[in-house]
């Protein structure tokens, strides 16, 4: 059905009345929102001294202006009105819950707010950015986020041989498929905690008593940088390879049987039928599942935070952790926001060209 | 378990042992089980120092860690002051919001335990917010600076006096219950200004804080190590080292050694951070460096706030721990306090460790200890030389070695928050509750098992009640000494009551990390930390620090 634009005076009488009801709705509903917002924002300045208590009364205006918005839509547009508001909770939830966060972030981004100090919040102008220029900690962070996003390439090759694997005729494949999918269930702080501090506790813990039946006299897991960056990467991997798998496994699954069965008739070789046939058809999803890892990877914290706090100095801190550092045990608000609103921006940039080299090099191949 | 049913498991537990142990035990154990069983036992039923005693019973030295049952029995027991003060039912309807800690499963889980006869008793009703120690800092600023206090009664340390109290959160001491928690039992160093702010008293103590010396009295006792320590030109006798110095000259000798079939270390630093706590660990090697006798302050300089911790005081104290490194177990870079005190020292790892009191009331009554009958304790060992801050030169004092406990953090205490005080019902509920933590018998039973608490009280140091308790006697008097002299210390270290000194802490735990994995040296570490630590203290204010830290120093 197609919805046709009327122009007003065409409208019958009791349309125009909806039409203009609508407005007035969507009207009153701002102005309540605006007023009730202003009066807090003045309370909280300390200019009008109404005894607010909390943010509520903004909260429930603005579920208010919702309401209000959604009833207006209806009224003023009717059934693509009607269509819109499915849409809408989404679209608000998304402004209250992610857009006017980074947006007030930003703002205390550029503040001293240090939740100790007694002299209250200030604008410091470009402070934190100079700062964060001249952090080694930063920087040392990015610098093994490198390692870790490389990290990713090999969950990938471990993940496409297990959904290989999985998706071939073996006894037990159903079992398999789901004990394969355990690790991604598990909560990585309960993954650094069962192996971080227990299975590669170096005193008693099962892999360090193996790696010492190997041969490695003096067991330490976290000790020395690479060591303990690739034992988190180990980790990170155990939780994460699944996910990979998985998205491979559903690729697989979906490929043209008919096409290999053709390259089998042709006399192809397995690894012939998987470098020629199996990996270039699959190349969307591994896009697809990479850039996705990588998403997450950036944001690796939680392991880190667990079993190594950053350490040995320093080597296997992640942003997110020495944000979290900043934030939480030096209370510096300011700073700390400061750093993940800049690293939310290098995420979106380098995703952004991660993709367009993704798609150009899709074209190219396809 | 309910008190009742566990009274009666005590009480047939107890005719047991009365068949096998004789008398002496059955007096007090009968005396406890018949408490028990009426299900209203109250102070008026003993004699002061029967419930003491009849309390240390519970469960007792050598059976095992206490549980809820037993927290429960404890407080029910010394409910007494309460019943004084307060009449049956007399909170009822009030409802409190208790925040504090769940370290090792101790603090508030304890506190629930205490509280709940109080709560049968008053008619008040606690929720409960448990928080990690990493997590606690964090939570608490987080309230303090968004408004958004959502507890009644805070479980506190001293050194966030100057972020809580110094902004008028804390509701005022009344003096009913200065009197009910019989104040002037604290030790001296615990005392005001300790938990006071502008004159006003906030805080009902519940611990007393210091790093002492825990050692093995088996390895210090061996004759095969006196012949190799002999043997191998090590100077003087085999003994516990008294200095740093010795300190670092044993655990190089242990290095690559065998003791009893297993690896022998030396001294355990812990490498790697705690949220800010594994500062005070470099603090207890540094106190006997940089705590000159003639001078209050160690950490900053007074009049100015100008960082300490690169002077060569401090950064011969780092350079010591990094020595130290490949003499310690492998992985100990990442091995925090924690880890060094209860994974490793408790369970049989590592020689010498300075840590809080809990190594001491762990050692023979916690599960996980095996050192329960080898540990010896003393003050924090000393130098041979302090480093005076005002001369810049090293000086060797005439009386011997410098020494200079490290009070590390001052000790727990329970704080009610100001936005109780609106309502004097429930202001007197809050105070009642933070009273019976803070009672004089209570505290004893807090100091004696796993709590999270050391001795705080002049009534903590009698030695009869201990080995009353179960405990040996050379074990107690050695602990007992151990925390009595590092209070009584002259030359003690104390820590700063400065607003948001965890950020100090924990920007230094950083900088610490990095020189541990040798990617810095100690001196440039230690000039980065002094360099953060200028920052931190332009950014919070330097001219109210400088206030706020002279005040801290009885200044």
């Amino acid at each position: 059905m197609t919805s046709i634009s009327v122009p007003n005076e065409a409208l019958p009488p009791q349309s125009i009345a909806r039409h203009n009801l609508g407005h007035w709705v969507l009207w009153l509903g701002s102005v309540l929102l605006i007023v009730v917002a202003g009066l807090q924002v003045l309370d909280t300045a300390g200019i009008t001294s109404l005894g607010f208590t909390s943010w509520r009364p903004t909260l429930y205006a603005f579920i208010a202006w919702g309401c209000a918005l959604g009833t207006s839509l209806v009224l003023t547009r009717g059934e693509s009105g009607q269509q819109t508001l499915f849409l809408l909770p989404a679209l608000l939830f998304t402004i209250a819950m992610v857009i006017f966060p980074t947006i007030f972030g930003l703002a205390i981004a550029f503040t001293d707010w240090n939740l100790s100090s007694n002299t209250g919040v200030h604008f410091n102008g470009l402070d934190n950015i100079r700062q964060l220029i001249n952090d080694p900690y930063f920087w040392n962070a990015l610098t093994n986020m490198f390692w870790y996003v490389l990290a990713v390439f090999a969950q990938y090759a471990i993940a496409f041989g297990l959904a290989l694997l999985l998706n071939a005729d073996i006894v037990a494949r159903k079992f398999f498929r789901v004990a394969f999918l355990l690790p991604l269930m598990l909560s990585p702080v309960a993954v650094s905690w069962m192996i971080g501090k227990s299975l590669m506790e170096n005193r008693y813990g099962p892999i360090a008593t193996l790696a010492r039946n190997l041969g490695w006299e003096s067991v330490a897991f976290f000790s020395t940088p690479w060591i303990a960056r690739a034992s988190i990467m180990a980790m990170d991997a155990w939780v994460s390879i699944p996910f990979i798998m998985i998205l491979l496994l559903a690729g697989l699954q979906a490929l043209p049987v008919e096409v290999k069965e053709a390259a089998k008739v042709d006399g192809a070789t397995s690894w012939q039928s998987f470098w020629e046939i199996t990996f270039p058809l699959m190349l969307p999803v591994s896009l697809t599942a990479i850039v996705l890892r990588i998403i997450f990877e950036l944001k690796l914290a939680d392991v880190v935070i667990n079993v190594t706090s950053g350490g040995p100095g320093g080597a296997t801190d992640t942003v997110s952790s020495f944000i979290y550092r900043e934030y939480r045990d030096r209370s510096n608000v300011g700073y700390a926001t400061m750093l993940a609103e800049v690293y939310l921006v290098i995420i979106i940039v380098f995703i952004t060209l991660l993709m367009n080299f993704v798609s150009r090099y899709m074209r190219k191949v396809v | 378990m309910k008190v009742d049913a566990y009274s009666k498991m005590m009480a047939i537990q107890a005719s047991r042992r009365d068949l096998l142990k004789g008398a002496a035990t059955a007096t007090a154990v009968s005396a406890l089980s018949a408490t028990g069983l009426v299900g209203t036992s109250t102070r008026q039923a003993y004699a002061a120092d029967d419930l003491r005693a009849a309390i240390l019973k519970i469960p007792g030295v050598g059976k095992g860690s206490p549980g809820d049952a037993d927290w429960q029995k404890v407080g029910e027991m010394c409910l007494g002051a309460t019943k004084a003060a307060i009449k049956e039912g007399e909170f009822k309807g009030v409802e409190l919001s208790f925040m504090g800690l769940n370290n090792q499963n101790l603090h508030n889980l304890l506190f629930r335990g205490f509280l709940k006869p109080w709560e049968a008793y008053t008619g008040a009703k606690i929720t409960w917010i448990d928080l990690a120690q990493a997590d606690y800092n964090p939570r608490l600023q987080q309230a303090i600076a968004s408004g958004t206090i959502d507890f009644d009664l805070v479980e506190m340390g001293a050194p966030l006096e100057g972020d809580v109290c110094g902004k008028g959160l804390t509701s005022e001491m009344p003096d009913w219950v200065k009197k009910q928690i019989e104040f002037d039992d604290l030790v001296n160093y615990l005392k005001p200004p300790v938990g006071t702010w502008n004159g006003k008293q906030y805080r009902v103590t519940i611990d007393g804080d210091c790093h002492n010396f825990n050692y093995r009295t088996d390895v210090f006792a061996d004759a095969e190590l006196a012949k190799a320590w002999k043997d191998g030109g090590g100077k003087g006798d085999w003994g516990v080292p008294k200095t740093w110095q010795q300190v670092q000259a044993v655990t190089k000798f242990m290095h690559g050694k065998k003791f009893k079939g297993k690896d022998l270390y030396g001294y355990l630093d812990p490498l790697k951070g705690w949220g800010g706590f594994a500062f005070y660990f470099l603090g207890s090697r540094a106190s006997a460096y940089a705590k000159h006798p003639d001078d209050k302050a160690w950490l900053f300089d007074i009049d100015t706030m100008k960082p300490r911790v690169n002077n060569p005081a401090w950064v011969r104290a780092i350079q010591d721990v990094v020595d130290m490194i490949p003499n310690g177990p492998p992985d100990q870079l990442n091995a925090d306090p924690g880890n060094t005190g209860f994974q490793q020292f408790l369970a049989g790892t590592g020689t010498m460790l300075s840590w809080w009191g809990d190594i001491g009331s762990n050692a023979k009554t916690n599960d996980t200890s095996v050192i329960g009958d080898v540990c010896g304790f003393s003050i924090l060992p000393g130098s041979d030389d302090v480093y005076n801050s005002k001369t810049g030169k090293w000086d060797t004092l005439a009386s011997g070695p410098n020494y200079s406990p490290n009070m590390a953090y001052l000790g727990w205490g329970v704080y009610v928050m100001a936005r109780v005080d609106a309502d004097a019902k429930k202001q007197k509920a809050a105070w009642s509750a933070a009273a019976h933590l803070g009672g004089k018998d209570l505290s004893l039973w807090c100091a004696a098992y796993p709590s999270g608490f050391q001795p705080y009280r002049n009534s903590h140091f009698n030695v009869d009640e201990w080995v009353g308790a179960g405990y040996d006697k050379a074990f107690i008097t050695s602990y007992l000494n151990s925390e009595k002299d590092s209070y009584n210390h002259p030359n003690a270290a104390i820590e700063p009551r400065i607003p948001g000194i965890f950020q100090y802490y924990s920007v230094a735990e950083d900088e610490l990390a990095k020189i541990y994995a040798g990617k810095n040296t100690a001196q440039a570490g230690a000039d980065a930390i002094a360099k953060a630590w200028d920052a931190i203290t332009d950014k919070i204010g330097r001219d109210s620090q400088v206030k706020l830290y002279k005040a801290s120093l009885g200044l």
